[in-house]
């Protein structure tokens, strides 16, 4: 055999060669048009927080799915990362945005994975939109370029709370967690006390995952306050009113709160629940946008299950990036950046927006009240107020530039 | 402020307990297997839901199956897995016990999902019961009554019948009690399944206290393995002392000093290790000094 190329195999070989060269640029060109994006959910699947993660997940796949799985006529691919503690939700993050390559990052449900997960962003410069974590200093002295949060602050939530707690009484008893949000409450409203007239007669900071609030519970019977001032968070907040309700103490003082979720109360039962509580929403209010109502009606016909508020946490932020992507025509973090901060939404009765120097959705909160009566499964409570009623009103509820002490750097 | 004392004092004396129960289930495996197991939370959780399903499907009387039912998987799981960890390095049976726990609550998830479950104490355990300065839920009272009439069972079965004295005379020396015929194989999947029973036990009696949700493991095991760190490993009378101590030490701390409450119960621990490492009760254990 010798290795001398007869002219016709020559110019076959050549022609073959061209025309795989030539299909491979195509579909190189056709695959750029394809390419999905990526984009990273972090929200906790396993462990107390799994049942907050699956509505938060649940909520931001809604999002995804009425949005048609396209933006930007590419298809969207969500990779859902767990949020288990501070440590590994840092990791995660990072792993999405080397190993996965996503545009952008929706999660964070605790505040303190929030804040881990916070300085990620802000090094690989990938924005970075908060559904649940409440702590002020996310968008206060934390707060970053490329992070974005829907969750309104424990400030507003109180101050919103605290006209309720002023006409139950003036002897006020608190009961937080004791880590960042719960320390938040204290602070906020331990402030706000003294506006409305009332003291403090009574303080319990409790360890994270304790299940036994007997004791506590003698202590708060024992200090005989007008109202309770709770900031305790899931599991272990559900624990506290099925044995707040079970020594009898239900009906005698009255119980408040912020940052609850529904699956707090759907997890002990109408038996057990009771109080004033402020949340970012509600399923059954009456003055839900038609989006909402929309939302809603999806969740409950895929699921068989009313939604609870953090699928809306995790729709709106989902929701706010895709718009935002759309209205970028881009993936570059720094136009969605730039898009987020133009970003509003105009349904209801007034727009919100995260706000421009400190990445905070303003948008009033929703304060309910445990309904006497609870005949339905899912629908536990009544609709009182918005925590502000008008544009104006929310903007001055959130705080001004001097009070957040939040300075964002240029892109 | 003795009222005070006194009223917390009781309520930690409920709570001790009901830690106790806990940990007597870990502290009998241990002692008679050897094997540190992990995996007991996830049993106690294991029998909260299946308390919950049965009632469910059956109603209040059904639940009293709850710990049969378990006994019977964890008697499967260690003659599948436990079997292959006796004699073998501690370190061992912990990281395979942590894996089944996380395998065990990934089912519970499966099949039961990550929402918590409502489940509250029969209409005629409601209520209080006020006496003078002690405050205590009816349905806390009757936990007590069945922790107590379960750990005298116990005792009882333990001191004095045959099976008893086989399990006690097999954690002592094994190969002796195989010379004189008894088949110790069987004998232990028998005290695995005990075990498991137990911690099945406190799950249904703590699941109308403590919500039920996959994760309600992790409120277990940790007061079950400081119950037993104190008590001593193995030792039965060391559970109780040990888990009735922590009971009150947590109530009292929580009453003078509330964000201690948590590690209070360590700080005992640590103290108690530093004193006697082997814990109030432990005896030594020769297979591994």
């Amino acid at each position: 055999m010798t290795a001398h190329l007869a002219p016709q195999r020559f110019s076959r070989r050549a022609a073959l060669a061209l025309a795989a060269g030539l299909a491979v640029c195509g579909s190189a060109a056709f695959a750029q048009n394809n390419d999905p994006v990526r984009i990273g959910l972090i929200y906790s699947k396993q462990g107390p927080g799994a049942s907050i993660g699956e509505y938060l997940q649940r909520g931001s796949a809604l999002a995804v799915e009425q949005a048609g799985n396209k933006v930007l006529g590419r298809p969207i691919e969500l990779v859902w990362l767990d949020e288990p503690n501070p440590q590994v939700s840092q990791q995660n993050m990072q792993k999405l945005i080397d190993e996965n390559k996503v545009v952008a990052v929706v999660g964070g449900n605790y505040s303190s994975s929030a804040l881990a997960m916070m300085s990620v962003a802000n090094r690989e410069k990938i924005p970075l939109i908060l559904t649940g974590a409440a702590a002020s200093e996310i968008t206060g002295k934390s707060c970053s370029r490329y992070t974005f949060r829907t969750q309104a602050t424990v400030p507003v939530q109180m101050r919103g709370l605290m006209p309720y707690v002023s006409q139950i009484g003036k002897k006020v008893y608190f009961l937080t967690a004791s880590y960042a949000f719960g320390q938040d409450i204290l602070r906020a409203s331990r402030a706000m006390l003294k506006e409305v007239g009332a003291t403090e007669i009574g303080v319990d900071e409790v360890p994270l995952n304790t299940a036994d609030y007997s004791s506590y519970i003698l202590k708060i019977r024992q200090a005989k306050p007008d109202v309770v001032v709770g900031g305790l968070v899931g599991g272990d907040f559900s624990n506290f009113l099925k044995q707040w309700n079970e020594m009898g103490m239900k009906e005698k003082i009255p119980y408040v709160a912020v940052a609850v979720t529904d699956t707090d109360f759907w997890d002990v039962g109408p038996q057990a629940s009771g109080g004033i509580y402020v949340k970012p929403w509600y399923y059954n209010n009456p003055k839900n946008t038609a989006a909402e109502k929309k939302l809603t009606a999806d969740y409950t016909r895929k699921y068989e299950h009313a939604p609870s508020d953090k699928t809306w946490s995790g729709w709106i932020g989902m929701r706010a990036l895709l718009e935002s992507i759309t209205a970028a025509k881009s993936t570059d973090p720094k136009a969605i950046v730039t898009a987020l901060e133009k970003w509003k939404n105009t349904e209801g009765e007034f727009p919100y927006y995260f706000r421009e120097w400190d990445h905070q959705m303003v948008r009033p909160a929703v304060i309910v009240g445990v309904k006497k009566q609870i005949t339905d499964k899912y629908d536990y409570f009544d609709v009182l107020k918005n925590t502000s009623a008008s544009e104006a009103e929310t903007a001055q509820a959130f705080g001004s530039k001097e009070e957040i002490g939040c300075t964002l750097p240029p892109l | 402020m003795l009222d005070t004392l006194v009223s917390q004092a009781a309520n930690g004396l409920v709570l001790g307990f009901i830690y106790v129960l806990i940990a007597v289930g870990l502290s009998i495996t241990f002692g008679l297997l050897g094997v540190i197991n992990f995996a007991h939370g996830a049993f106690f959780a294991l029998g909260a839901y299946v308390a919950y399903q049965l009632f469910q499907m059956f109603g209040w009387a059904a639940v009293v199956l709850a710990p049969p039912i378990v006994g019977l998987i964890g008697m499967v799981v260690e003659v599948t897995i436990i079997r292959r960890l006796y004699g073998k390095e501690p370190l061992l049976s912990l990281i395979v016990t942590f894996a089944l726990a996380l395998l065990i609550e990934a089912v519970i998830r499966f099949f039961w999902g990550a929402d918590g479950k409502p489940f509250n104490p029969p209409a005629y355990l409601s209520g209080i019961v006020e006496y003078g300065p002690l405050l205590i839920t009816k349905y806390r009272v009757a936990v007590l009554a069945v922790t107590v009439a379960a750990l005298l069972a116990l005792w009882a079965f333990l001191a004095w019948t045959p099976y008893g004295r086989i399990l006690r005379a097999g954690s002592r020396d094994s190969e002796m009690v195989e010379l004189l015929g008894i088949n110790l194989p069987r004998v232990l999947t028998g005290v695995f399944g005990l075990g498991c029973a137990l911690a099945a036990i406190a799950g249904v009696l703590a699941a109308p206290l403590w919500t039920v949700s996959p994760s309600m493991a992790a409120n277990a095991i940790m007061p079950a393995f400081v119950v037993v760190a104190i008590g001593g490993l193995g030792s039965f009378p060391g559970a109780v002392v040990a888990g009735l101590a922590v009971g009150v030490v947590m109530s009292l701390t929580i009453q003078f000093k509330a964000d201690a409450a948590a590690a209070s119960m360590y700080a005992l621990m640590f103290a108690v290790m530093l004193l006697r490492p082997r814990g109030l009760f432990g005896e030594r254990w020769e297979r591994f000094e």
